[in-house]
């Protein structure tokens, strides 16, 4: 996200002008701009407008509106923002308090205006606008029958396919069923890898599988490359790593990224930090099960003991619209990052975000173990 | 004789059934079929086809010797008098209704009419699909064994139903009248057919399995000379002289060219007693979805060792990486009992007796630790690779001198026989599909748990529900006219999408259909090594052939590992060795029975991370929120 102009108090009010980029900067947005913030864009508006001849006529008219937002909607899937909400702007066309729905969309820039820019808002800024690479990271993870495709990015983690077919078994005679499935199911990931990977954005594809699929993948995609001289993929050859995983579903994809291969291309970004952040979390309940806890209750308990030592914590905690809740824990946060602690806030739609979301969203590292945790109820 | 046998076991199983009756609730929504008596016999017939009450099991007064007879016998216990009913049980004929009130309960059926019973169907569709003559004359041929069955069943249908207009095969709702199997499901004991056996071949990578199965197969014939050859070169000029005989299980490219097996591979040989099912598995740590796919139809099990040094040694890595624990425990949770350990490649420690102690020392208190009993386990040195002790005593001076024991095709010999389940209805899990271009046919493939199935049966494909036909049965590549519980076959089906015929399906019973769900009830033991099991957390979900991603959405309660009573409800987090009761939602619809009903279709693993993590029995499948 391209920040254009910045005028903001901290916790205080203030407007910021950014123009979005990615898809990423959607959710970016997403998690920015919340009930009761005004939003200014230029829109696309369908105005009546009555003819000389007295019929109505309906005419696309572009306008610079700014709404009151009342309701935020992201697309998962197709990575687009809609926000609803009442006009405030004098507008010919249209009238104050008409409710109006602002789509964000790339590089059209729009101007958010906030009451309060607290400083989870003003990080999700900050990360927003970070020029750094972000990890652009293509995996295909598939086992013998089912395959994903994921474009892991600075923040979000889009599904991008997924194919399914069933492959028979292969003895005796039916092995030439077998073969033939399997290549139709090779060419239905490689007609995926081709439509969805931009190999000018994504810096490399890793293939991952159990057992010898990702080899056999392999195989086949350079020889099919060869064959119908697809550039794109010969030319990018060298963008191609294997990986080994457990399994072809997608909660396996978090074994992906911890591989060392793929480490080394990721490390410094978000999303290796919360797949280590996670497993330690894991490591830690296995080996001493009194030193981790997860649910809000039991954080907060272990939190009025300052026995937190790393707050896991999902972002879509934050996106209450309880004005309170949602303090509650931006207080939590910032009480934890005072006494010491450190706080990983993970992007739900992060592999290692979904699965921390599936814990109830929050769970802690502590620095003592608290046995009596075990008799309070989550 | 035949015809006293049946007698006793119809008379024997309704009246179990009807025991059973009083201590369930009549509302058959939940539950399902109750198969509980282990005598085998199905069913409690309980209406609700149309979901009406299910009245108690009644009785009627002989009019002659004032005996208070169950309404499941249609004659007389004490002095045989047929109940008079004015119902000429016909069994083609469907029209008549029955009116089943309570007040008829004491009277003679005269005034009540027989109605077109689901049950009846069973007796009567393959009658009306293929042999209609055959079987009449079948049941009424025998005279009045068959006549009293079909009156018995019949009877005790009607005390199940309500009104009920003719509800042929409505595919949703099971039928609750008792299950009523036919006279050829059952093996004929006179023929001296050999009984089935199947024998999953387990262990580490690189043990020696598909050589081991290639060996035997060679050794008794199965494979030509000519074969063996072909392999021999192939396998040369691949630069894996060593695997010749692997790849006579090891078919495709893939697996001879890595030198593995990948997929559970099926050969079938004969021996003195049985006829054998080899199911030889995968040893490698990635393929072990497909190797419990495969062992999931094993009766018995050769848990292959490499006696070579380090590689046991390897194999027994509690790390996970060491398949050898993680095969004989799932080969335990199948519910094996009978195992054989096979210590290969003794050649490789010059047929030392001390190492072959020391590996059956080291193996048998795991193997105690699993649940197998010391009188289950075999313990059989083998040298596949020199053919040493497979199929006759080992020739080998060194080997002979300390062993005298059983050679390997004598110790399979020496297994129980396992117990089948003929006179329950069909089901067959669905191992593998493979279509045929030719006729645009499909032929499911897998083993029989339970019930038989012939030539013309009609079958229900879960869990899509659709009807389909069979035309065909195979078995090792040879027709057969009928299969019962324990077969291993191919069966070829008509009229039915080949799309919705897949592996992890059911193959059941119109009348009987196996339940499909998506949350489900578990009680599991967590492993040793496994990763803590938290709400939420994600596994994979493995059940007779089918897979899904699930999630762990509720952990009910931890029960006590001596007693099984609860210790603690709703606990936070589960540890290994920890038995506990959960919830679990699965991406996609599964078939699924409770364990107490159906044992193959009620066993489930849980997996994460490459290991399994988690075995476990159903014990409930909740009813799906509507």
């Amino acid at each position: 996200m391209k920040l254009v102009r910045r005028d903001l108090v901290p916790n205080g009010p203030g407007s910021v002008k950014v123009v979005p980029e990615e898809d990423d900067d959607m959710w970016h947005a997403y998690n920015l701009i919340c009930e009761g913030d005004s939003v200014q864009a230029v829109t696309v508006r369908k105005v009546l407008k009555e003819k000389a001849s007295g019929g109505r006529d309906a005419e696309r008219v572009k306008l610079k509106l700014e709404i009151k937002v009342e309701s935020v909607d992201y697309d998962k899937e197709g990575s687009v923002l809609r926000i609803r909400g009442k006009n405030i702007l004098e507008n010919e066309h249209v009238k104050i308090g008409q409710f109006h729905t602002l789509q964000i969309e790339p590089h059209r820039p729009f101007v958010l205006r906030k009451d309060v820019w607290d400083s989870m808002a003003r990080d999700v800024l900050q990360q927003a606008c970070d020029p750094s690479a972000s990890a652009d990271l293509a995996v295909i993870l598939m086992q013998e029958g089912l395959a994903h495709l994921f474009l892991i990015g600075k923040s979000i983690t889009a599904t991008r396919s997924r194919i399914e077919t069933s492959i028979p078994r292969k003895h005796g005679p039916a092995i030439a069923g077998y073969e033939s499935a399997l290549k139709k199911f090779f060419e239905n990931v490689l007609q995926a890898l081709l439509k969805h990977i931009d190999f000018k954005v994504v810096r490399c594809v890793v293939i991952a599988s159990p057992g010898f699929t990702k080899d056999q993948f392999r195989d086949y995609l350079l020889l099919e490359a060869e064959r119908r001289q697809l550039r794109s993929i010969i030319e990018n050859k060298s963008h191609l790593i294997l990986a080994h995983s457990t399994s072809g579903y997608k909660h396996s994809l978090k074994e992906v990224l911890d591989a060392p291969s793929v480490m080394t291309l990721i490390k410094d970004t978000k999303a290796a930090q919360e797949v280590r952040a996670l497993k330690d979390f894991f490591n830690m309940l296995s080996n001493d099960t009194a030193r981790a806890c997860y649910g809000p209750k039991h954080v907060e308990v272990a939190h009025e003991r300052m026995a937190v030592q790393t707050l896991l914590i999902t972002d879509s905690l934050f996106k209450n619209s309880d004005i309170s809740t949602r303090q509650k824990y931006i207080k939590l946060v910032e009480s934890v990052k005072d006494s010491g602690g450190a706080v990983h806030i993970f992007s739900s739609m992060h592999v290692s975000g979904e699965q921390l979301a599936q814990l109830t969203g929050i769970a802690a590292i502590l620095r003592f173990p608290l046995p009596d945790l075990e008799d309070i109820e989550m | 004789m035949p015809r006293k046998v049946n007698h006793g076991l119809d008379y024997d199983e309704d009246y179990d059934a009807y025991d059973d009756y009083d201590d369930y609730d009549y509302d058959y929504g939940a539950d399902g079929n109750d198969y509980e008596n282990d005598n085998g016999m199905q069913g409690d017939g309980n209406s609700s086809q149309q979901g009406t009450k299910v009245s108690r099991p009644r009785i009627w007064q002989c009019s002659i010797c004032t005996y208070d007879n169950d309404e499941s016998s249609l004659s007389c216990e004490i002095c045989g008098i047929i109940r008079d009913c004015s119902a000429n049980f016909d069994n083609n004929d469907k029209d008549k209704a029955i009116d089943m009130s309570k007040s008829s309960e004491a009277s003679i059926m005269g005034k009540s009419n027989l109605t077109q019973v689901p049950s009846a169907p069973l007796q009567t569709e393959i009658t009306s699909v293929g042999f209609p003559s055959k079987k009449a004359s079948k049941s009424f041929g025998k005279a009045s064994r068959d006549v009293e069955d079909a009156t018995k069943s019949l009877a005790s249908n009607l005390d199940h139903l309500k009104l009920n207009n003719n509800t042929m095969n409505s595919k949703k709702a099971p039928s609750r009248t008792p299950y009523k199997s036919e006279k050829w499901m059952f093996q004929d004991q006179e023929q001296g057919i050999l009984s089935q056996l199947n024998l999953a071949i387990v262990g580490h990578v690189d043990s020696g399995k598909s050589t081991l199965s290639g060996r035997l197969l060679y050794l008794l014939g199965r494979i030509s000379k000519r074969e063996m050859h072909k392999y021999e070169k192939g396998a040369k000029e691949m630069g894996k002289g060593s695997f010749a005989y692997a790849w006579a299980m090891d078919e495709s490219y893939e697996e001879r060219e890595r030198g593995i097996t990948m997929t559970v591979a099926v050969a079938y040989f004969d021996s003195k007693k049985y006829r054998i099912v080899l199911l030889d598995s995968p040893g490698h740590k990635d393929f072990v979805p497909n190797m419990i796919s495969g062992a999931t139809q094993a009766d018995a099990a050769v848990l292959v060792v490499d006696a070579s040094v380090g590689s046991f040694e390897a194999g027994m890595d509690g790390n996970g990486v060491g398949q050898t624990r993680e095969h004989a425990q799932l080969i335990r949770s199948f519910g094996v009992e009978q195992i054989i350990v096979a210590v290969n490649k003794m050649d490789m420690v010059g047929y030392s007796k001390e190492r072959f102690n020391f590996i059956k020392l080291q193996l048998s208190s795991f193997l105690r630790s699993r649940g197998f009993k010391d009188s289950s386990v075999t313990w059989i040195p083998i040298s596949a690779m020199e053919n040493q002790n497979l199929v006759e005593a080992a020739s080998d001076v060194r080997f002979s001198g300390w062993y005298q024991g059983l050679c390997l095709l004598d110790a399979i010999d020496s297994l129980q026989p396992p117990l089948r389940d003929f006179s329950k209805p069909l089901i067959l899990p669905i191992c593998d599909v493979i279509k045929s271009q030719s006729m645009g046919q499909v032929a499911a493939c897998g083993k029989l748990e339970t019930g038989a199935i012939r030539h013309g049966s009609k079958v229900l494909v879960m869990p899509s529900g659709d009807l389909a036909t069979v035309r065909s049965i195979e078995r090792d590549s040879s027709t057969c006219s009928v299969a019962r519980a324990g077969d291993n076959v191919a069966v070829s089906l008509q009229g039915i999408d080949s799309g919705l015929v897949m592996p992890g399906g059911v193959l059941c019973h119109p009348d009987f259909p196996v339940r499909v769900a998506t949350r489900l009830e578990l009680k599991i033991l967590v492993l040793d090594n496994a990763a803590p099991i938290l709400i939420g957390s994600q596994v994979e979900f493995h059940i007779h052939h089918a897979k899904e991603a699930a999630r762990v959405v509720k952990i009910l309660s931890l029960l006590d590992q001596k007693t099984g009573q609860v210790s603690r409800m709703a606990p936070r987090i589960l540890k290994a060795k920890q038995s506990a009761v959960i919830e679990v939602a699965l991406d996609g619809a599964v078939c699924v029975e409770e364990y107490s009903k159906c044992r193959a279709l009620g066993r489930a693993f849980l997996r994460s991370s490459g290991s399994t993590i988690a075995v476990g029995v159903v014990t409930r499948v909740p009813e799906p929120d509507l």
